[in-house]
């Protein structure tokens, strides 16, 4: 069973191609990076992945369901989204709690199991002291531990990041993974990962997925290097 | 309390408390998701709407609604087409409404320009019943659909893509969301005016989020703050025999440059 599974994605921005023939896909249980170098359409095929950008071809599917059967549930950090909008009027406490919105608690009021959740989230990446602090006051290393806060909070079945260590010391990277690893194989946690850390990750991960310019184009597309 | 033994003030003052909350509690999601331009945009378009009605002689107030509606939906497609500079989609239909406008009074010159006037600046003391029992229908509906859209406007106005993954229609709540400020203008523009409407919608929001920490404090404020400027404006307004719209939009005002004096001091005291 995948619960990502890409066939032969092409995309183009205007009339220029920039991922050709892409195939990859991502099974539960499984720490897969995507590497390649700057500008190399990583987050393009990612965002492609999620619906977020229409592929000229290839299909694209994403699980409906958990192994359990359940309604499959995804966490998406974006690129950047450290860089939210400073003045949006939140506290950290509510932003994490948001996360527990997707596992059916759109029109529900949040359980004590919830609160757990949230709570076990912000102490994870330790940013339980600053609950009450509004968001546009944090720091860009912050802001991206609550945005990892969100996303551990929803404890989703699917993992999508995209750069999510950006700012991080080794340390923290260290134990992100680890983290993220233990999710993978004790939880049976799908991650799918965006990073430029090959050399420190690579113990962690359990599969590469690597992209690459394609020489025989005249334009700067990229396809899986074989 | 003279004031109350005139009907019309009562009818003054209970449109005004009801666009106190309605008003801000649009507002707040306008202003987080860098939108604030949208209300006065779907004011200006709304003239057309008018303009129209005038033209071919039918209810303005339907003919306004149709054009807003439609309009909320264009503008939520050219955000999308201009999305890394997605106010040119605010410039296109802001100009494009005033123009058309414009041309449909200039073909009805001399026919109806008292009630274009009125729609430009608008009266809250000529509000009749009617007018009042729709903004009341309007105030509840907007209620209950605040009480159950809350969460997913949340993580929406917070990041489109995480609300997207979150699997939240992403698409049809921004055209909603539009579409109930083009109603909700459309519903207050004879009664404030195309040209201040926005500015109640805006100003309550933009002081609430100098001053709450948390989302719902915003949203609490922002209406606290919507009665305080309404209703003192009103009461002015009567008092000083000013323009009732406008005298609420500088309470407003005096209201943001005192919060913002305000704090400036606290944060230099600390």
């Amino acid at each position: 069973m995948h619960y990502i599974s890409v066939e032969n994605l092409t995309f183009f921005y205007g009339e220029e191609p920039v991922l050709e023939n892409v195939s990859y896909h991502v099974d539960p249980g499984e720490f897969v990076i995507l590497t390649g170098e700057n500008g190399a359409a990583k987050s393009t095929l990612i965002r492609n992945t999620l619906g977020l950008l229409k592929p000229a071809k290839g299909k694209i599917a994403i699980a409906k369901t958990n192994q359990e059967g359940e309604k499959l549930s995804m966490g998406y950090i974006p690129q950047q989204i450290a860089s939210f909008n400073a003045g949006f009027p939140s506290t950290v406490l509510e932003l994490v709690r948001s996360g527990r919105f997707p596992r059916g608690r759109w029109f529900k009021r949040l359980t004590k199991k919830d609160h757990e959740h949230v709570e076990k989230a912000l102490r994870s990446v330790g940013m339980w002291e600053m609950r009450n602090k509004r968001i546009g006051e944090l720091s860009g290393g912050q802001k991206q531990r609550i945005c990892l806060a969100r996303i551990f909070a929803t404890d989703p079945d699917l993992f999508v990041l995209d750069e999510p260590t950006t700012g991080m010391d080794e340390g923290s990277r260290g134990d992100f993974y680890r983290l993220l690893r233990h999710n993978a194989h004790a939880h049976d946690k799908a991650i799918l990962m965006i990073t430029h850390d090959h050399e420190d990750i690579k113990q962690y991960a359990d599969r590469h997925i690597r992209l690459v310019r394609k020489e025989d184009s005249e334009w700067r597309c990229f396809h899986m290097s074989s | 309390m003279a004031l109350l033994s005139y009907e019309f003030m009562r009818r003054a003052i209970l449109s005004a408390a009801f666009m106190a909350v309605i008003a801000p509690m649009l507002g707040v999601f306008l202003v987080v998701r860098r939108q604030s331009l949208l209300a006065d945009t779907l004011s200006h378009v709304s003239l057309a709407g008018i303009a129209l009605g005038l033209f071919i002689n039918y209810n303005p107030t339907i003919t306004t609604l149709i054009v807003v509606v439609f309009s909320a939906v264009i503008l939520e497609y050219l955000r999308r087409v201009y999305h890394t500079y997605s106010e040119v989609s605010t410039a296109i239909l802001m100009s494009g409404g005033l123009a058309i406008a414009l041309v449909l009074m200039n073909a009805n010159k001399g026919n109806s320009s008292v009630r274009v006037e009125q729609y430009l600046f608008g009266s809250i003391v000529t509000i009749s019943w009617d007018q009042v029992k729709i903004l009341g229908v309007l105030l509840v509906l907007l209620i209950v659909l605040f009480l159950l859209l809350k969460r997913p406007m949340y993580v929406l106005t917070f990041d489109e893509e995480t609300a997207h993954a979150d699997g939240l229609p992403v698409k049809w709540m921004s055209i909603f969301f539009n579409v109930m400020t083009g109603v909700a203008i459309t519903v207050m523009i004879p009664i404030a005016g195309a040209l201040l409407v926005s500015a109640i919608m805006v100003l309550p929001a933009a002081i609430s989020m100098r001053i709450g920490r948390s989302f719902n404090r915003v949203i609490v404020i922002s209406i606290g703050i919507g009665l305080i400027g309404m209703l003192s404006g009103l009461f002015l307004s009567y008092d000083l025999d000013t323009p009732s719209g406008a005298t609420i939009t500088l309470v407003f005002i005096l209201i943001f440059l005192l919060v913002s004096i305000f704090q400036k001091v606290v944060k230099r005291k600390e």
